[in-house]
C-alpha cells in the first residue's frame, strides 16, 4: 500500500469498484445494500487516513506522485499526486461522503441506482482533487457531473427536472470554458523538449515563466485566467453565476445536499488554485482586484437574499453563496505594486484563511442541510414561517442543530470563524474598503442565522402541519449531526490543526507566485525543484 | 520565588481558575440526561467550578502580592488597625500624595511633570529595583502562523487581570449560589410559563434549572476568558463567546417571543459594535503585524514587540512626524529597532474601531439600546452579565487597550461616556420596571467609567468598574429578590412598604443605593471613614473631569454632564427605593403575598453589601486603588501634554490634587460638589416617594411631552427600526427578486431563446428546406408523370424522337456556329 499508486488509485476508485460490485446485487436487499455502500465509504474514508499518515506536513511540494501514460498520443498522463492544498479536501471528501451515506438512509426510492449513482459521485470529486494531469481532472470534473444531474432529477422534489437540468446547463457551461482553455494551454505549451503536455506541474513552471523557451504571453494568461475563473466561479458559486446553486439545493434531496454543499462547491476553490492561479499568475494579478469585489459582493449579497428567503433549505443556500464569498476574497487579495508583491504573509494568511473557510463551511454546511434534512424528513415541508418550538419537542436535535448553526455564523470557538476572520483581517492590506464591506457580512449573518434560529427553534408551538410526525432524534441521525459538531468545534478550538497541514503548500504557491510578478516573465531560477 | 516560577504558579492558578467552569458546563449540559430535573446537583458542580475558581484567584491575587513584595510595601493591613483618627477634610487634602506606593517618587516630578522621568519603564510603575516584571505574558498554544505573523491563545497577567479575576469569580458566585433559590421554581417536570399562552392556557413545559446553570458556566468561561487574554485577537475572541453567552440567557425563556428577540437585538446590536471592532483589528494588524499586547520580556521583545511597544516608549510617549505633505505620521518601532510609519488619523482610526466594539458590549450611546431589553433574561443573568461583568468588557478593554489609544480617540470616549451617561440617567428617572430603572442606571454608571478612561482617569474608571461590580449585582440580586418574593411583580407602583415584609432584602439594597448615588460624610472618625465604595470611585471620576477641564477650556461639558448625572442618579436610585421599599403597599394583593427570600438568596446580598463598602475601602490611599495604580500605563501618572495633531491635554495624578481654591484641590473640589448635587437628589426623591410631599404626577402632567420622550427611551428603538431594520428586509427582498426576476429571469429568457431559435429552426427545417427539397422532388416527380404519356413503347416513335432530337441538336449546332 506504499506504493502511491496503489493507494491513490485506491482511494479515487474504491467507491467505483464497490458502484461495480452493488450492481449485482438483487434489488430487493436494499439494507444489505446500504450497508455495502456504507462499508465502501467507509473503506475510503480509511484509505484517506492512511494517505494522511504518510503525508508529510513539512514538504511543500506535491507528493505521492504518480504517472502513467494514458494516451500516449496526446501526451495524456495518468497523473495524480497530493500537496497540502489537496489533502485537507480529500480528507473533507472522504468524511462528507461517509455522513451523507449514513444520512442516504432516508432515501427508499430505487434504492439500488441511488447507491451506484452516489459511489460513482464519490470516485468523481476524489478523482478531481487527486488529478494532476489536466485532461484527467477534466474527465473527473465532467464525470461527476451526470451521477450529480441523476441524483437530483430522480431523487430531488417537486421541481427536480428544472433543478438538475438548471445545474447541467450551468455546470457544462463552465466545463465548456474550462476545455477551452485547456487546450489554449496545450497547445500553448508545445515548446521546449516535452511537448504539448497537460501536464498541470509543467504548465504551472509554464506560466510562472520557470521553463526556458516555452511561456504564455500576458494576453493568453488573461484569457486564460477568466475563461478558468468563470468555469470556476460557477462551482463555487460566486455571484452573479449562482442562481443554480439554491434551486438544485432545494430539490436535492439531504445527503446529495450535504455532498453538493460540503464538497462540490469547493472544487471551485480549489481549481482557482490549483490551476487558474499557479498557471496564470499574470492573468490573475490584474484581475485581482475584480475577484476580491467579486468575493466581498458575494458575501454581502448572500446574507442579504438568504435574510428575505422563508425556505429553509434555500436560506441555507444562499447562506453558502455568502460564505464561499470569503473563499474567493481570501485567495484574491494579492497586493502589487510598483512590480512587486506588497506583505506575502499577508497574502498567504488570505489564502490560509480561503482553505481554512472551505474546509470550515464543507463542515458547518453540510451539518446545517444534514439539520434541515432532519426536520423535513418528519413534517414534509421547509416554510420558516410555520416551524417553531422545536427547541421543546426535540430538544437534542435542536441543540445541536443550534450549534451547529451558530458555526455558520462564524462564533469564534467553531469552525467558521476563522476563515472569515482570517480572509477579512487580511483583506485591508489590499483594500481597506472591500474588507470594510466584507466585514460588514458579520451583522448580516448574525442576522439572518439568528432570526431563523428563533423562527424554527424557539417559541412556545410548533405551527406548521404534521405536528405528529415530530419525533425526537434517533441515533443514525445523532451520530451523524454529533460527528458534523464535533469537528466543527475541533476546528474551532485548534484551527493550527488545518492550517500546519498546509501552510508549507500555501506558502510556496504564494512565493512562487510572488516571484513571478517580482521578476516579470525573467526566469526567477529554480525556485521549484 | 523567582519570576518564572512566580509566571508558572500565577497562570497555573488562573488557568485553573478559567478552565473550571468550561469543564462544569461540559457536564452541566448533559445533566438532563444523566440527572433528573429535580436534583439541583447541576448548580453544585457549577457553584463548585466557580468557587473553586475564586479561591485560585484569590491565591493568586495574594501570592502576587506577597511575592512581588507588594503587600510588604503597602501595608494596609497595619494601616488600618493603626486607627490614626485624622480629622475632617484633612484626609483628602493629604491624597496629594495619592499615587499610592509611589506618591514621594511622583512628588519630586510635579514640578517637571513634562520632563518625564526616566526610571519609569514600559508599565508605569515598574519596579526597576524589582526582579519581577508588572506583568506576566505567555501562550499556551498557536492559532496559526503565517512568515512573519503569529497568532495564539495566550495570557497576560498583571494586577488588573488579577483584580479583575478575583472580582469576577467573586461576583460569579454570590450570584451563582443566589440563582440555586431563584431558579428553584425550574426544579420540576412541569413548569407553567404565565408570560407565554398557548391555546387556551398557560405553556406547561419541563424544567431547566441544569440548562441555566451550564449556561452560566459556560458565560464565566468565557468572561474569564476575555480578562486572561494575551492578545486582543484572543479578546475579540471571548468578546463574541461572551456575546453568545449573554444571547443563550437573555434568550433562557426560549417560549417568550420577547425574551428570543431581546436575545436575537442584543448579539446582532455587538455585533454592529464588532463590525468596528474588527475594522479596528485589520487596521492594526496590517500596520503592525501583531495582537500581541506587549512583551515582558526584553530579549522577546526586541524580536517580538507588542501593540503597546511599538507605539510608545517606555515613558509612554508616542513619536509623531510631519511628513513631507504636511500629514502627520505615527513612528513604529518594529522589531529588532525597526522603524516604519504610519499615518496618523489610521490610528486614530483603529482606536475608535476598537472602540466601537467597546461601544456595543457596554451598550453606550449609541449602541445602548440592547441592554433594557436584555432584562427580559433571569434576573441572576442581569446582576451577573448585565450589570457586573460583561458589559463592563467594554470598559475593561477600554482600560487594557489604553496605550493605543491617542488624545482624540480619548475625546471621543469621553463625549460619549458623557453622553450616555446622562442620557441613560434621565430615562431611568421615568422607568417604573424595577430591573429597567436598573438597566439604565447600569448604562448610565458604564457611562461614567468611559468618562472616566477618556479624560485621562484611568484607575479611577477602572476602580469604578470594580465597585459598581459589587453594587449593581447587589442591587440587582435585591430586585431579584423583590421579584421573587412578590411572585414575578416587576412594577414598582404596585410595590411600596415592602421593607417590612423583607427587610434584609431591603437593607442591603439601601446600601447599595447609598454606595451608587456617592452619599458620604467625607473624613475619617473613630478610624472609619463613613464611605462606601461608590463614593471613592464616582469622585475620582469627577475630579479628573474637572482638571480635564482645567486642562481643556472647550471641553466644560465633560464636567458638567457627569455633575449634573450625579444629582439624577441619587434622585433615581433613592426613588427606586421609596417606591418599593418605603411608605405604605400600593397593591395590597401583592403585598400580602410578599415574602422574605430564603437564606440561599439573602446571603450573597449579605456579603455583596460587605464588599458594596468596604472594596474600595480608603479610596486613592487604599489597597484597592494601589493594586489598580499597579498596572497603570506608562506616562499616566504625569499626564500629557498636549500634542499634534489634535492639541488635547490629559491630566496626571498631580493634576487632580492640584490647589484649586485655597487649600482645597481639584480632587476636594469636585468631590463637593459631587456630594452637594447627590444630596440634592436624594432629598428630591425622598420628598416625592418617600415622604410623599410632591406629587409627581402633578410634575409628569406639566412636562408631559417631555416624559413621553423619556419614557419612550429617546426614541432609538424607533429610529433605528426605521433606519437599519427595516431598510435591511427591504433590501434583502429586492436582492431576492434580483436573482428571482433578474438573473434567473435572464437565464430563463436565454433558455426560452434558444428553444425559440431551435422552433423556428426546425420550422425553416420542415417548411423551407424539407419544402425546397419535396417542391423540386414534387417537381421531378410530376414531369415524370407527364413525360409518361411520352412513353409509348412503340419503336417507330422513339426513331422519330431520336431522329427530331438529332435534326434540333445540329440545329442548334449550325445557330450557334454562324
Amino acid at each position: 500500500m506504499n506504493d502511491p499508486i496503489i493507494l491513490l488509485s485506491a482511494i479515487i476508485f474504491a467507491p467505483a469498484v464497490g458502484a461495480l460490485i452493488l450492481s449485482v446485487f438483487n434489488k430487493e436487499a436494499e439494507e444489505g445494500m446500504r450497508v455495502f455502500a456504507l462499508i465502501t465509504t467507509v473503506v475510503t474514508f480509511v484509505l484517506t487516513l492512511m494517505l494522511w499518515n504518510i503525508f508529510d506536513y513539512q514538504d511543500p511540494q506535491m507528493q505521492l506522485q504518480v504517472s502513467v501514460p494514458w494516451i500516449k498520443a496526446w501526451n495524456i498522463n495518468y497523473q495524480l499526486g497530493v500537496d497540502g492544498i489537496s489533502l485537507p479536501l480529500v480528507l473533507l471528501t472522504s468524511l462528507i461522503s461517509l455522513l451523507a451515506m449514513v444520512a442516504s438512509w432516508s432515501i427508499t426510492k430505487q434504492v439500488k441506482g441511488y447507491l451506484i449513482l452516489f459511489l460513482l459521485l464519490e470516485t468523481g470529486m476524489l478523482g478531481v482533487f487527486l488529478a494532476l494531469d489536466f485532461f484527467l481532472f477534466y474527465v473527473f470534473w465532467e464525470v461527476m457531473l451526470l451521477p450529480m444531474y441523476f441524483l437530483i432529477g430522480i431523487w430531488g422534489g417537486p421541481r427536480k427536472e428544472y433543478a438538475a437540468i438548471k445545474f447541467f446547463l450551468y455546470t457544462l457551461f463552465g466545463g465548456v470554458l474550462m476545455f477551452i482553455a485547456l487546450l489554449m494551454f496545450y497547445f500553448g505549451s508545445a515548446g521546449g523538449e516535452v511537448g504539448s503536455t497537460f501536464d498541470i506541474l509543467r504548465l504551472q513552471k509554464i506560466g510562472q515563466g520557470l521553463i526556458p523557451g516555452v511561456e504564455f504571453d500576458g494576453m493568453t494568461q488573461m484569457i486564460a485566467f477568466w475563461l478558468l475563473f468563470v468555469g470556476f466561479a460557477i462551482k463555487v458559486p460566486t455571484i452573479p453565476f449562482h442562481t443554480w446553486l439554491p434551486d438544485a439545493h432545494v430539490e436535492a434531496p439531504t445527503p446529495i445536499s450535504m455532498i453538493l454543499a460540503g464538497v462540490l462547491l469547493k472544487m471551485g476553490g480549489y481549481g482557482i488554485l490549483r490551476i487558474a492561479f499557479p498557471i496564470c499568475p499574470q492573468g490573475a494579478q490584474a484581475a485581482a482586484y475584480v475577484l476580491v469585489l467579486i468575493g466581498a459582493a458575494s458575501i454581502i449579497y448572500g446574507a442579504f437574499a438568504a435574510m428575505a428567503q422563508t425556505d429553509f433549505k434555500r436560506l441555507v443556500a444562499y447562506s453558502s453563496v455568502s460564505h464561499m464569498g470569503y473563499v474567493i476574497l481570501g485567495i484574491a487579495v494579492w497586493k502589487v505594486s510598483d512590480g512587486s508583491t506588497v506583505g506575502s504573509d499577508y497574502w498567504n494568511m488570505g489564502m490560509n484563511g480561503a482553505m481554512f473557510q472551505m474546509i470550515g463551511h464543507g463542515i458547518s454546511s453540510a451539518g446545517m442541510f444534514f439539520m434541515v434534512g432532519v426536520i423535513y424528513d418528519r413534517v414534509h415541508h421547509r416554510d420558516l414561517n410555520k416551524f417553531g418550538g422545536l427547541m421543546g419537542l426535540m430538544p437534542l436535535y435542536s441543540g445541536l442543530a443550534v450549534g451547529i448553526f451558530f458555526a455558520g455564523l462564524g462564533l469564534p470557538g467553531l469552525c467558521g470563524f476563522w476563515g472569515e476572520a482570517f480572509t477579512v483581517l487580511s483583506a485591508w492590506n489590499y483594500s481597506p474598503i472591500l474588507a470594510i464591506i466584507a466585514a460588514a457580512g458579520v451583522i448580516l449573518t448574525a442576522g439572518y442565522i439568528l432570526w431563523t434560529i428563533q423562527r424554527v427553534y424557539l417559541g412556545p408551538e410548533y405551527k406548521g402541519p404534521h405536528p405528529e410526525a415530530i419525533t425526537p432524534i434517533n441515533m443514525r441521525e445523532f451520530s451523524v449531526a454529533l460527528t458534523l459538531l464535533i469537528f466543527a468545534i475541533a476546528f474551532g478550538i485548534y484551527p493550527e490543526s488545518v492550517f500546519g497541514m498546509m501552510r508549507e503548500s500555501t506558502t510556496l504557491l504564494v512565493t512562487n507566485l510572488s516571484n513571478t510578478v517580482n521578476s516579470g516573465l525573467e526566469f526567477a531560477g529554480n525556485i521549484i525543484q | 520565588m523567582e519570576p518564572d516560577q512566580l509566571k508558572n504558579w500565577l497562570s497555573l492558578l488562573l488557568t485553573i481558575a478559567w478552565l473550571l467552569p468550561l469543564g462544569g458546563f461540559a457536564l452541566e449540559i448533559f445533566a438532563g440526561f444523566w440527572s433528573t430535573r429535580l436534583k439541583k446537583t447541576a448548580a453544585y458542580i457549577a457553584v463548585g467550578c466557580i468557587g473553586a475558581g475564586f479561591v485560585c484567584s484569590l491565591t493568586a491575587l495574594c501570592s502576587w502580592g506577597m511575592h512581588t513584595g507588594y503587600w510588604a510595601e503597602h501595608d494596609y493591613l497595619t494601616k488600618f488597625f493603626q486607627e490614626t483618627p485624622l480629622g475632617g477634610d484633612h484626609a483628602p487634602a493629604d491624597g496629594h500624595a495619592a499615587d499610592g506606593h509611589h506618591g514621594s517618587e511622583h512628588d519630586a516630578h510635579h514640578d517637571e511633570h513634562s520632563a518625564h522621568g526616566a526610571e519609569h519603564g514600559a508599565h508605569g510603575h515598574e519596579h526597576d529595583e524589582s526582579k519581577y516584571p508588572t506583568v506576566f505574558a505567555g501562550r499556551y498554544y498557536q492559532l496559526a502562523e503565517f512568515g512573519s505573523l503569529q497568532l495564539e491563545i495566550g495570557y497576560y497577567i498583571d494586577s488588573l487581570t488579577l483584580v479583575m479575576f478575583t472580582m469576577v469569580t467573586l461576583i460569579a458566585t454570590c450570584i451563582h449560589v443566589f440563582a440555586i433559590g431563584y431558579m428553584s421554581d425550574e426544579l420540576t417536570e412541569d413548569y407553567v410559563d404565565h408570560f407565554v399562552h398557548v391555546g387556551e392556557g398557560h405553556l406547561h413545559r419541563p424544567g431547566r434549572f441544569y440548562r441555566f446553570f451550564a449556561f452560566l458556566s459556560l458565560f464565566s468561561f468565557s468572561m474569564l476568558g476575555l480578562v486572561i487574554a494575551g492578545n486582543v485577537f484572543m479578546v475579540f475572541i471571548f468578546w463574541e463567546l461572551v456575546g453568545i453567552c449573554s444571547y443563550l440567557l437573555i434568550g433562557f425563556y426560549t417560549e417568550r417571543k420577547s425574551a428570543s428577540t431581546a436575545a436575537n437585538k442584543a448579539f446582532i446590536v455587538n455585533r454592529v459594535g464588532d463590525f468596528g471592532f474588527l475594522i479596528g483589528l485589520m487596521i492594526l494588524w496590517t500596520s503592525f503585524g501583531t495582537f500581541a499586547f506587549s512583551e515582558p520580556s526584553a530579549e522577546k521583545a526586541a524580536e517580538n514587540p507588542g501593540l503597546f511597544q511599538m507605539l510608545r516608549d517606555d515613558h509612554g510617549q508616542m513619536t509623531v512626524e510631519i511628513a513631507d505633505d504636511g500629514s502627520h505620521q505615527v513612528v513604529l518601532t518594529g522589531p529588532e529597532g525597526t522603524h516604519k510609519t504610519i499615518p496618523y488619523y489610521l490610528l486614530v482610526a483603529a482606536g475608535i474601531g476598537i472602540f466601537c466594539g467597546c461601544v456595543g458590549k457596554s451598550a453606550q450611546f449609541p449602541l445602548q439600546t440592547w441592554l433594557p431589553d436584555a432584562m427580559e433574561g433571569p434576573t441572576p443573568v442581569s446582576a451577573l452579565v448585565h450589570s457586573a461583568t460583561m458589559v463592563a468588557a467594554g470598559v475593561y478593554l477600554v482600560g487594557r487597550f489604553y496605550p493605543m489609544f491617542t488624545p482624540e480617540v480619548l475625546v471621543t470616549i469621553a463625549y460619549i461616556g458623557a453622553i450616555t451617561l446622562f442620557m441613560a440617567a434621565t430615562i431611568a428617572v421615568v422607568a417604573t420596571d424595577i430591573k429597567r430603572v436598573l438597566a439604565y442606571s447600569t448604562i448610565s454608571q458604564l457611562g461614567y467609567m468611559m468618562l472616566s478612561l477618556g479624560v485621562g482617569g484611568w484607575v479611577a474608571g477602572l476602580l469604578h468598574l470594580i465597585t459598581h461590580a459589587f453594587f449593581k449585582s447587589l442591587m440587582f440580586l435585591c430586585s431579584g429578590s423583590v421579584i421573587h418574593g412578590c411572585h414575578h411583580e416587576q412594577e414598582m407602583p404596585k410595590m411600596g412598604g415592602l421593607r417590612k415584609k423583607m427587610p434584609i432584602t431591603a437593607y442591603t439594597m439601601l446600601i447599595g443605593v447609598i454606595a451608587i448615588t456617592g452619599l458620604a460624610i467625607p473624613g475619617t472618625y473613630f478610624g472609619f471613614q463613613f464611605a462606601m465604595s461608590g463614593y471613592h470611585s464616582k469622585d475620582a471620576i469627577v475630579a479628573t473631569s474637572l482638571a480635564y477641564w482645567g486642562l481643556n477650556d472647550q471641553h466644560v461639558l465633560l464636567f458638567i454632564l457627569p455633575l449634573a448625572g450625579a444629582g439624577i442618579t441619587a434622585f433615581y436610585m433613592f426613588r427606586l427605593w421609596f417606591y418599593t421599599f418605603a411608605g405604605e403597599p400600593r397593591d395590597q394583593h401583592i403585598h400580602d403575598h410578599a415574602h422574605e427570600s430564603p437564606a440561599v438568596m439573602w446571603v450573597p446580598l449579605v456579603i455583596l453589601s460587605f464588599f458594596a463598602i468596604f472594596c474600595a475601602y480608603d479610596g486613592e490611599q487604599g489597597p484597592l486603588w494601589g493594586l489598580l495604580v499597579h498596572s497603570e500605563p506608562a506616562g499616566m501618572d504625569h499626564g500629557f501634554d498636549p500634542a499634534a495633531p489634535g492639541q488635547i491635554a490629559v491630566p496626571g495624578h498631580h493634576h487632580v490634587h492640584e490647589k484649586m481654591s485655597g487649600d482645597a484641590t481639584v480632587h476636594d473640589v469636585a468631590g463637593r460638589y459631587a456630594l452637594a448635587v447627590a444630596i440634592a437628589g436624594a432629598i428630591l426623591a425622598y420628598l416625592f416617594y418617600g415622604a410623599r410631599l410632591l406629587n409627581p404626577a402633578d410634575v409628569r402632567r406639566q412636562v408631559a411631552g417631555l416624559h413621553e420622550f423619556l419614557v419612550e427611551k429617546w426614541r432609538f428603538d424607533e429610529l433605528y427600526d426605521a433606519m437599519f431594520v427595516k431598510p435591511v428586509h427591504v433590501i434583502s427582498g429586492w436582492i431576492a427578486a434580483l436573482d428571482r426576476v433578474v438573473i434567473d429571469g435572464f437565464l430563463h429568457g436565454t433558455s426560452k431563446a434558444a428553444v425559440d431559435v431551435s422552433t423556428w429552426d426546425r420550422r425553416f427545417d420542415e417548411q423551407v428546406i424539407d419544402g425546397l427539397v419535396n417542391w423540386v422532388g414534387d417537381r421531378t416527380f410530376r414531369v415524370g408523370r407527364s413525360l409518361r404519356f411520352v412513353q409509348t413503347g412503340r419503336l417507330r416513335q422513339y426513331v422519330m424522337f431520336i431522329a427530331g432530337g438529332l435534326f434540333g441538336v445540329l440545329m442548334l449546332v449550325y445557330i450557334l456556329t454562324l
